[in-house]
C-alpha cells in the first residue's frame, strides 16, 4: 500500500467517524432542546404535566420542521470541524502567512459558530411567551419591533462567537486520549454531565457581558431594524433599568447561553472521543495474495506525515502495544520472515521510527538557533586561558560561563576583538567602493523605514521562536514513538528470541540522547519563548524516561553498545546516579 | 477456621533451630545508611524550622490593609480570622463585629451542609492517622519509607516535615533533605518509576514534586519543582504511580473519586463512583489492577486492562480496610479489615485461560491473626493488622499489629493457582516496648536480589533485615 493510499484509507475511515459525531451532534440538539424546554415549563404543582408536556413539545411536527434549519447549521459546522481535523497543517512562519492558509477556514468556521448560535437562539425563542417569539409584535394596534426577540437573537450569536474566541480562534483542533479508558456510554454520560454542570458557571460572564453591550448598543440596533422593517420602536428595553429589572429575560438569556456553549463544546468532543479510538493497524504487513487490501500496518500509520491524526493515533497504538504486558502484536515485531528469515516488521519500524526522531530532532535544532537567548550563549567566547590565571580561578570562570549561558546572560560589552579573529591571512582587506557602500546604507535605510510602519513586523516577521512552538505543539506523535520505542527495546530483552533489536539499539539511543540533549537546552529558554509548557513538559519527561528505561535495561552493555566518549560517560551517569 | 494458618506455633527469630535463616546478617547491610531519626530530630526539632520568611519583620498596617493582604495571601477564611483577631477588633471593634456576623453565618450554613452531607467534614489529623498505614502516624518519627526503584536511595519522612533522602553510607550529615512550608502532614510518598531521581510527597496540601539532585546549581532554590492541589483541597492519603510512571493514582479519605494524574502535561481524570471516600491505593505489579480501599466497608477492583471497569466489594463484618499488598506476580491481593484479624486473599485468575468466565475471583481467608501468647513473659503478638508487605521475590509476607509489638512473619509458597502460606518467626525491638511504625520492602536492583525489610520503629531508628 503506497502513502497516498494509506492516507486515503486511513481518511476514509476518520471520515467514517466524523460522520458518526455529526450525527450525535445532531442527536444532542433534541436532548438539549429537551432541557431547555423542562427548564421554562417548569411547573411545581403539576410535575406529570410538566414531563409530559415538555415531550410533546418536543416531538411535534412543529420542532420536527423548525429544527431542520439548526440540523443543517450543525451538519455544516461538523463539516468544518472534520476538515480541519483531517487537513495537513503547514508550518506558516508569519502571521500573514498564517492568515492566508487558515484565514478562509476559521472564517468559515466563525460562521458556522455565528449560524449555529442564531438558529438555536431562534429555535428555542419559538417556545417561549409570545412577546419573545416573533421580531415583530403587535403594540397599541401597531407593528413594533420586538425587543425581547433581538436580546435573545443576539444572545445566540455572541454565545457562537464567545465560544469560537476563547476554544478555536488562535488554537489549532488537537486530539487528546483519555487518561484512562472507559466505555464509550460511559465516557458520553461523563461528557455530558460535565458540559453541562460547567456550562452554566462559564455562561455567567458572558450573559452579563453581552446584557451591558445591549444596555448601551441595544436600542440603536433596534432602531435600525426598525427602519429596515418599516415598524415602530419597543421601548420595553430601554434604559438600564429596563434591561436589569426584566429577570424572566436575563434568565432565558442565560439559559440559551449555557446551552449553545454546552452544545458547542458537546461537538467538540464527540469528535475527540471518536477519532481518538484505536485504529484498526496490523504490526505485519499482508503478503499472501487473499490477504485483504485494506490492512494498514503501524509503519504506514506512522508515515501518514499529511494528516496529524493518523499519525498520533499510529502512535497511540504503538505505544499501547509496547505497553501490554503479553502482547502476540509485539512478538510479531520480533519475528523473522519466512521465507528469507529477515527481520522485516522490526527493520521497517526501527527505520521509520528513527527516521520520525531524526527529522524532528533536526527541526527542532534548526529552530533553536533563531531564538536569539541561544544564539547569543552559543555565540560568547569562552574565556581566554593565559598563564597567570590559576585552575581554580579558571574552573570558576568556566562555571560562570556555564551560568550565564543557562540563564541567557550576555555581557554588557561585546567581546573584544583583539586577536584579530576574522583577519584574512594574506593581510589584504576587502574596501567596498562609494556605489557599493551607498546601496549597503540605503538598504538598510529602507528596511529600517519599513520596519517602522505599523503592522509591518507584525504580519511578516517571524516571531522569536515560533517554529519550536509549533514543532512541540504537534509533538504528540513523538511523545507516544520514543516511550514505545524504548519499551519494546526494554522488552527484547527477554522477548527477542533472535536478537534483531541488537543492531539498532545503539542508533535509537544516540536519537533519543540527542533529543534529550536539544530539549534540556530548550529548557532553559522556554519560558522566553510562547512555546506550550505542557507539551514541552510532556515531551522532555517522555524522553528522558524512554532514555532511561533502555539505559537501565541495557546498563551492563552500555560500554559494548557505544564508543567510550563523553555520550558513553554521560549515559552511564544517568543510570548510576549513586 | 481451624485450617487456617495462625501464630501460636510462631517461634522468636533468635530461637530458630535452621542456622540458614537466622543468619540474616550480610556484610552488604553494613554499608547501608545508619539512620535514627529520633536524634535528628532531637538536633534538628521542628520548632527551628526555617522557611526563609521568619528573616523579615513585619510592619504596622491598617486594618483594612491587613485585612486585603490576609485575603490575596491565604484567602477568604484567613482573612475573616484576620478581621476577628484581637489586634483588628481593638483596632476596629465595627469590622471585627462585622467578621463575628459573618461567621457565625458561615457557622450556621457549615452545620447545616455537614448535616446533610456529613463526609464534607474537614479532615483532622487524627482521622488522618485513623486510616494511614503508619502505625500511630501522629506521633511516629517515621512517616513514611520509600525506596528508590532503581538506585538505591532511601526516603525517610520524619514527624517533622521534612523528608531526608539516604544513599549508600550516606549519614544524617550527608542526606538531601526536602523541606517547604508547602509540604506538612506527610501521608506517603514515591519515587517515580523511570527516574533516577524524581519523589512525589502526599501531604495535606496536596502533591509535591521533587527533583533529588546531587548537587544544587548555583541560584537554584530548594523547593518543589511542581505542586499539585486535590481538586477540594483535600489531603491526599494513598498514592501510587504506574509501571512506566506516566501515571499517578491518589485518593484522600474526603474524597470519593479517585484521581488519575499525568503530571507532564497537568491533568488528571477522577474515577467518579457512589459510596464512602477512598483511603487505600494498590495497583498490581502489572497495572492490570487498581485496588481501592474506602473508609468503610466497601472497597473496589479496578480493572485497567483495557477499558476501565470495576467491581464492588464488601467487607463482611464491618470496618474498613486496613491494609493490603499485591503478590509480585500479581495474581493474588492479600488484604485485612480492620474488624477481624483475619488475612484474606483475592485470587485474580488469568483472563486468557479462562475467557468464557472473564472475571473471576474469590476471596478466602487464609491466615488467623488472632493475639497469641508467645513466651513465658506472656508476650502477645497478633491482633488488628496495621501492615502488610510481602518481599519481591514472593518467599515472605510480613505482617504488623495495631497493639502488639512484634513483627509476624510468613512464608509463602506462590503456585499457579494457588498461594499457601505458613506462619515462620517472629521479629521484635530492642526494646518491648519498641513496636514498628512502618516497614517496607527494597526492590530488588541489579547488584543486589536479596529481598531486604526496612522496618522503621517507634524509636525512629530505621533497621535492614535481609531474607535469604
Amino acid at each position: 500500500m503506497s502513502a497516498s493510499s494509506t492516507s486515503n484509507a486511513c481518511k476514509l475511515l476518520l471520515l467514517g467517524r466524523c460522520l458518526r459525531a455529526v450525527l450525535l451532534s445532531v442527536a444532542i440538539q433534541f436532548l438539549l432542546l429537551t432541557v431547555f424546554l423542562l427548564f421554562v415549563n417548569f411547573q411545581l404543582l403539576h410535575p406529570l404535566a410538566w414531563v409530559t408536556g415538555t415531550l410533546r413539545l418536543v416531538a411535534s411536527w412543529y420542532t420536527w420542521f423548525a429544527s431542520i434549519p439548526l440540523v443543517a447549521s450543525v451538519v455544516l459546522y461538523g463539516v468544518v470541524l472534520c476538515q480541519q481535523h483531517l487537513s495537513e497543517r503547514p508550518y506558516c512562519p508569519t502571521r500573514y502567512r498564517w492568515l492566508l492558509h487558515y484565514g478562509p477556514c476559521k472564517v468559515l468556521f466563525l460562521g458556522a459558530h455565528l449560524l449555529v448560535g442564531l438558529l438555536t437562539a431562534w429555535l428555542y425563542t419559538g417556545y417561549l411567551h409570545t412577546d419573545y417569539q416573533h421580531l415583530r409584535y403587535t403594540c397599541y394596534g401597531q407593528d413594533c419591533i420586538s425587543a425581547y426577540h433581538v436580546y435573545l437573537l443576539g444572545i445566540g450569536l455572541s454565545a457562537g462567537c464567545y465560544y469560537f474566541v476563547s476554544v478555536h480562534m488562535r488554537q489549532e483542533i488537537s486530539i487528546e486520549f483519555p487518561i484512562v479508558e472507559h466505555s464509550q456510554a460511559e465516557k458520553m454520560r461523563e461528557l455530558l454531565y460535565g458540559s453541562l454542570a460547567k456550562a452554566l458557571v462559564r455562561s455567567l460572564l458572558p450573559t452579563l457581558s453581552y446584557t451591558a453591550v445591549f444596555w448601551l448598543f441595544g436600542p440603536m440596533i433596534c432602531h435600525k431594524l426598525s427602519h429596515i422593517l418599516s415598524v415602530d420602536m419597543d421601548e420595553r428595553l430601554e434604559g438600564f433599568f429596563g434591561v436589569a429589572t426584566n429577570v424572566r429575560l436575563l434568565f432565558y438569556g442565560y439559559l440559551l447561553t449555557a446551552q449553545i456553549l454546552s452544545n458547542m463544546h458537546l461537538m467538540r468532543c464527540f469528535y475527540g472521543i471518536l477519532l481518538s479510538e484505536d485504529l484498526p493497524l496490523v504490526v505485519t504487513k499482508p503478503r499472501a495474495a487473499f490477504a485483504h487490501e485494506q490492512d494498514i500496518t503501524l509503519v504506514a500509520g506512522l508515515g501518514v506525515f499529511n494528516v496529524y491524526v493518523v499519525q498520533c493515533l499510529a502512535a497511540h497504538y504503538f505505544y499501547k502495544l509496547a505497553l501490554r504486558k503479553n502482547s502476540a502484536q509485539r512478538a510479531e515485531i520480533f519475528q523473522l520472515t519466512e521465507p528469507g528469515n529477515r527481520p522485516a516488521n522490526w527493520r521497517s519500524l526501527c527505520d521509520q521510527c528513527l527516521s520520525i526522531l531524526g527529522s524532528f530532532t533536526e527541526e527542532l535544532t534548526e529552530s533553536m538557533q533563531k531564538i536569539s537567548v541561544l544564539k547569543g550563549a552559543q555565540s560568547l567566547p569562552m574565556p581566554k586561558i593565559t598563564e597567570s590565571l590559576t585552575a581554580s580561578l579558571m574552573a570558576e570562570k568556566v562555571l560562570l560561563r556555564q551560568y550565564n549561558q543557562i540563564h541567557g546572560i550576555r555581557p554588557i560589552v561585546s567581546p573584544t576583538c583583539e586577536d584579530g579573529v576574522d583577519r584574512p591571512a594574506d593581510g589584504m582587506r576587502h574596501v567596498p567602493n562609494w556605489c557599493e557602500r551607498v546601496s549597503t546604507q540605503l538598504e538598510l535605510s529602507l528596511q529600517r523605514l519599513l520596519q517602522r510602519v505599523p503592522g509591518i513586523v507584525y504580519f511578516f516577521k517571524e516571531p522569536e521562536g515560533s517554529k519550536t512552538t509549533f514543532l512541540l505543539a504537534n509533538s504528540l506523535p513523538v511523545v507516544y514513538l520514543t516511550q514505545a520505542l524504548a519499551l519494546v527495546c526494554a522488552a527484547s530483552l527477554k522477548e527477542d528470541p533472535y536478537g534483531v533489536v541488537q543492531k539498532d539499539l545503539a542508533a535509537i539511543i544516540k536519537a533519543i540522547n540527542k533529543l534529550r540533549n536539544e530539549l534540556d537546552k530548550l529548557s532553559n529558554v522556554i519560558g522566553n519563548i510562547r512555546a506550550p509548557s505542557s507539551s514541552f513538559n510532556v515531551l522532555r519527561c517522555a524522553v528522558r524516561r524512554s532514555l532511561y528505561a533502555i539505559c537501565n535495561s541495557f546498563c551492563d552493555y552500555l560500554g559494548d553498545l557505544l564508543p567510550p566518549g563523553e555520550e558513553l560517560r554521560q549515559l552511564q551517569d544517568l543510570v548510576c546516579q549513586e | 477456621m481451624a485450617a487456617l494458618s495462625n501464630l501460636k506455633q510462631c517461634p522468636p527469630f533468635s530461637t530458630l533451630p535452621d542456622l540458614a535463616l537466622r543468619h540474616n546478617h550480610i556484610p552488604e547491610l553494613e554499608r547501608y545508611p545508619q539512620i535514627n531519626l529520633n536524634s535528628e530530630l532531637l538536633a534538628n526539632p521542628a520548632g527551628q524550622r526555617f522557611y526563609g520568611g521568619q528573616s523579615f519583620v513585619s510592619v504596622n498596617e491598617g486594618v483594612l490593609k491587613r485585612i486585603t493582604r490576609t485575603f490575596f495571601d491565604g484567602g477568604f477564611w484567613e482573612s475573616l480570622e484576620e478581621a476577628r483577631s484581637p489586634k483588628s477588633r481593638e483596632q476596629a471593634p465595627l469590622i471585627a463585629q462585622a467578621g463575628d456576623l459573618i461567621a457565625r453565618l458561615l457557622g450556621l450554613a457549615t452545620g447545616l451542609r455537614l448535616r446533610i452531607l456529613p463526609h464534607t467534614q474537614e479532615l483532622s489529623a487524627e482521622r488522618i492517622a485513623q486510616f494511614a498505614e503508619t502505625r500511630d502516624w501522629l506521633n511516629s518519627d517515621v512517616r513514611y519509607l520509600a525506596w528508590n526503584l532503581h538506585l538505591f536511595s532511601l526516603a525517610v519522612a520524619g514527624v517533622d516535615d521534612v523528608v531526608r533522602i539516604y544513599k549508600k553510607s550516606s549519614s544524617a550529615t550527608t542526606a538531601t533533605v526536602l523541606k517547604s512550608p508547602s509540604q506538612t502532614q506527610i501521608t506517603c510518598m514515591s519515587w517515580r518509576p523511570l527516574c533516577a531521581a524524581e519523589i512525589v510527597i502526599g501531604c495535606r496540601q496536596g502533591l509535591c514534586f521533587w527533583e533529588v539532585e546531587n548537587t544544587l546549581h548555583l541560584g537554584r532554590t530548594n523547593a518543589p519543582s511542581k505542586i499539585f492541589k486535590h481538586p477540594n483541597n483535600l489531603p491526599i492519603t494513598s498514592m501510587q504511580w504506574n509501571r512506566d510512571g506516566t501515571q499517578l493514582a491518589t485518593a484522600s479519605i474526603g474524597d470519593r473519586s479517585i484521581i488519575i494524574w499525568q503530571p507532564d502535561n497537568g491533568m488528571m481524570q477522577p474515577l467518579k463512583r457512589l459510596g464512602p471516600p477512598g483511603s487505600l491505593l494498590k495497583w498490581s505489579p502489572d497495572n492490570d489492577w487498581l485496588f481501592a480501599a474506602t473508609v468503610d466497608r466497601v472497597f473496589r477492583v479496578w480493572n485497567c486492562h483495557q477499558q476501565w471497569t470495576t467491581e464492588r466489594w464488601v467487607c463482611g463484618p464491618g470496618g474498613y480496610i486496613q491494609t493490603a499488598c499485591w503478590s509480585p506476580c500479581g495474581r493474588f491481593l492479600l488484604f485485612v479489615s480492620s474488624a477481624e484479624p483475619i488475612l484474606y486473599r483475592l485470587q485474580f485468575v488469568q483472563q486468557s485461560l479462562l475467557s468464557s468466565s472473564a472475571d473471576e475471583k474469590e476471596i478466602l481467608p487464609i491466615a488467623d491473626l488472632n493475639a497469641c501468647s508467645i513466651d513465658t513473659n506472656r508476650t502477645l503478638i497478633g491482633g488488628p493488622a496495621q501492615q502488610l508487605a510481602w518481599d519481591p521475590h514472593g518467599n515472605y509476607l510480613v505482617v504488623t499489629f495495631k497493639s502488639t509489638n512484634c513483627i509476624a512473619v510468613f512464608r509463602t509458597f506462590i503456585q499457579k493457582f494457588d498461594l499457601q502460606i505458613s506462619a515462620a518467626y517472629y521479629l521484635s525491638g530492642e526494646t518491648a516496648a519498641e513496636h514498628p511504625s512502618f516497614i517496607c520492602f527494597q526492590p530488588l536492583y541489579k547488584d543486589n536480589d536479596r529481598s531486604v525489610l526496612t522496618i522503621a520503629w517507634s524509636s525512629g531508628r530505621i533497621q535492614y533485615y535481609a531474607f535469604d
